[in-house]
């Protein structure tokens, strides 16, 4: 009875999103999908029109979309249709942090909020770390290759993320990263992640209510790491690039 | 001697009809500026020679700006090494009152030619960009499937049920979509031409749709989308006795491509001693998805580095409205091919987008469908070089009967080589065909591969003589049988 309680009073907070929520074409923004366009302002300005606007869903069609480092607000969900490539950039300062991280989707503080599809992220990340290799030997940034190399998705202080679907290939750093959030689901995703040694697969830290299902992850580094304060970890089918089976807490 | 006499003068007069006069752009007041728009100056300029009885229009260096210009009988357009013709950025500057808005067009005009050193630059970047901005505007209608016009994007050169048409030395570039266009074309002679075609996407390289009698040699195609492309438009039509000789192209999608929209079909066709280099999908893609028929295909010296895939033969059943396709007579010889580890085009503009995940490398393949066999292919004198490396744990297909049997017929899917996902096979896969002779067929990868080397799946009647199948490591079974007869393997 508690727990139908809970659904309905939960049916009944979702359904005003679900009813604003609405679709936007990325073109609308001026978003271009040539590949050499860099698109970091532009999907920028269509997250936060879409979140301003009470949330939706921003689609990119098949095509590939420059961009540096976007942020991710509440109630905005990106979808990434079949043979769209959302691709980082290979320039370090067009990236920049959550608590520390780099990466090119970062979100902060945020709810509901989701990347998914049938789409591609591409980190470039042969190209990013040898440009920001070059900037450190040249003294603009203060951070060793690790501290500074991008992630695909960094997420810190987050509630109800959804990552679906995607392949996420070459990454410059770890794939993804997620702290201190609650209620992360990944399901489906194929990460690829070994463009330089030691890349890790997914981080988490201090993150609970985590739910993985059918991912495959291939990295140079650690495919799949927690710490002490992570909780509530439900894993189903998630396997590495030599076929074992991720488990939690090992 | 009198008849002898009558048929000399012909000639003389025939050969100074062809040495029709020269007109100088300027004499119709177009202008060289790049910013002085030229359209109807151009438009004066071509009636006026073809009233005249023909001759050519002389572009000497120099960027002429112009929206639509339209070819008429016996006029050259002749552009001099340094010349431009640019094509301008206001959609409203093109007819738009035609199936196929295009920079230069011509209908029914016979005797035309494109030729010189000079250049004709779409700037179809731009023109596409503010295109996708009057939709959204409301100006123009159009769906915006994918994100993107449809309709309204101009081609480079679109000519339509002409006769003797000549495109030679010329360098053609970013249009917003196809870039050279020849639809129910007789007589068609290109030569020694340059594609660029990496302005926008959905742009094909040299598209030749329904026509008969064509020569394509000696050019240099760079495309986003399909190479050297034929398609079949008009079911009552079929691109007819077509030869390609000495080319190079590059592609982010295929190098040479029959499709896809396939009506009426092709026949007859010669495609010799032309390379393939970064090329995305497959060096050579043959399908008939529409119900068209395809017959008489030899290609001979084909030599392709860096693709995605080497061959893909294919019948589907699209938008054929009952009518049912068929593929027969395929021969392919002396192709060598070294399939890419990676993105063969990365780094390109344009890049082709990555689809049909997950999958690891894709072979070689002939997919006909239940009942519609592709029949009568004869592969000769052919290397594959496969790079391997690839991860059952990612992608997996086995061979198993079930595992074979749940590979999708996909009927109506766009037909391409990644389209089934994972196959079975590394170097070629085979299914619902008939009669293959593989004579000296060679397939090699570099590394370790989880799956045979070939497996044929409903295939009826296949000889394989001289067969080289080659991967490191131990030993295995490399060719796998399922559900096929009359299949004569090497010893």
């Amino acid at each position: 009875m508690k727990i139908l309680l809970v659904k309905i009073a939960l049916l009944i907070f979702l359904s005003p999103v679900a009813m604003w929520a609405k679709d936007y074409n990325a073109s609308l923004f001026g978003i271009k999908s040539d590949g050499i366009t860099l698109n970091t302002k532009s999907i920028q300005k269509a997250i936060d029109f879409i979140h301003e606007k009470g949330g939706g869903k921003l689609d990119f069609s098949v095509g590939r979309y420059l961009t540096g480092t976007i942020r991710l607000k509440t109630n905005v969900q990106i979808e990434l249709k079949e043979g769209a490539v959302l691709v980082g950039t290979t320039s370090i300062h067009d990236y920049v942090a959550v608590d520390g991280k780099r990466a090119l989707i970062v979100a902060e503080g945020q709810e509901h909020i989701g990347v998914f599809g049938k789409g591609v992220i591409e980190g470039q990340g042969t190209g990013l770390f040898e440009a920001l290799n070059r900037q450190i030997q040249k003294g603009y940034l203060s951070e060793s290759p690790a501290q500074a190399s991008p992630a695909f998705i960094a997420m810190s202080h987050c509630k109800d993320i959804r990552i679906e679907g995607l392949h996420l290939q070459n990454a410059c750093g770890d794939a993804l990263h997620f702290s201190q959030s609650q209620g992360i689901q990944l399901k489906g995703l194929a990460i690829k992640n070994t463009a330089m040694p030691s890349l890790n697969g997914l981080v988490f830290a201090g993150c609970v209510e985590v739910v993985l299902q059918q991912l495959f992850i291939e990295s140079s580094g650690t495919d799949f790491s927690t710490d002490a304060a992570c909780k509530t970890f439900t894993l189903e089918a998630c396997k590495t690039a030599a076929g074992k089976l991720l488990v939690f807490g090992k | 001697m009198k008849y002898l006499l009558s048929v000399l003068s012909l000639t003389v007069w025939l050969g100074f009809q062809v040495r029709a006069d020269d007109y100088k752009a300027s004499m119709f007041g177009i202008k060289s500026n790049g910013t002085t728009l030229n359209t109807n100056s151009i438009q004066k300029a071509i009636d006026f020679i073809h009233e005249k009885g023909g001759g050519r229009l002389v572009f000497y260096v120099g960027r002429y700006l112009t929206g639509t210009i339209q070819l008429k009988s016996n006029v050259t357009i002749h552009l001099e090494e340094g010349a431009t013709l640019v094509g301008s950025t206001n959609i409203y500057d093109y007819n738009l009152s035609v199936r196929f808005p295009a920079l230069i067009t011509a209908y029914s005009a016979d005797h035309i030619a494109i030729t010189g050193k000079g250049v004709i630059d779409g700037q179809g970047r731009e023109l596409a960009n503010n295109v996708t901005d009057q939709v959204q505007k409301g100006i123009l209608k159009d769906a915006l499937v994918n994100d993107r016009s449809a309709l309204w994007r101009p081609k480079g050169i679109y000519l339509r049920e002409c006769k003797q048409v000549e495109l030679s030395g010329i360098v053609v570039k970013n249009a917003a979509e196809w870039v050279v266009v020849c639809d129910q074309v007789q007589q068609l002679k290109i030569d020694k031409i340059t594609v660029d075609s990496k302005a926008f996407w959905n742009n094909d390289g040299i598209d030749i749709v329904d026509c008969k009698d064509v020569i394509i040699s000696n050019s240099y195609i760079d495309s986003s989308d399909d190479a050297i492309c034929f398609k079949s438009h008009d079911a009552t039509k079929m691109c007819e006795n077509v030869e390609v000789r000495n080319c190079v192209a590059r592609s982010s999608a295929n190098g040479i491509k029959f499709g896809t929209l396939t009506s009426g079909g092709y026949k007859n066709f010669k495609i010799i001693n032309n390379k393939i280099f970064d090329t995305y999908r497959s060096a050579i893609t043959i399908a008939t998805p529409d119900g068209g028929l395809v017959e008489n295909i030899f290609v001979d010296s084909l030599f392709a580095y860096n693709t995605g895939n080497a061959i893909y033969l294919r019948i589907g059943a699209r938008w054929n409205k009952g009518r049912v396709g068929s593929m027969n007579h395929i021969t392919i010889q002396n192709m060598y091919c070294e399939i890419a580890e990676g993105k063969a085009d990365a780094g390109r503009e344009y890049e082709g987008p990555v689809e049909d995940l997950p999958r690891n490398i894709s072979p070689a393949s002939i997919v006909g469908l239940p009942g519609q066999y592709i029949t009568d292919v004869t592969l000769r004198h052919i290397e594959i070089v496969y790079p391997g490396k690839t991860n059952p744990n990612y992608a997996y297909r086995g061979i198993t009967p079930a595992e074979l049997d749940s590979i999708p017929e996909m009927p109506a899917a766009y037909p391409e080589y990644s389209q089934f996902k994972e196959l079975p096979a590394w170097g070629f896969y085979m299914r619902h065909a008939k009669n293959v002779n593989l004579d000296h067929v060679i397939l090699r990868t570099k590394e370790k591969d989880y799956r045979p080397a070939v497996v044929l799946d409903d295939v009826q009647g296949a000889r394989f003589t001289a067969m080289t199948l080659a991967e490191p490591g131990k030993k295995k079974k490399q060719v796998h049988v399922y559900k096929s007869t009359d299949i004569s393997l090497p010893k």
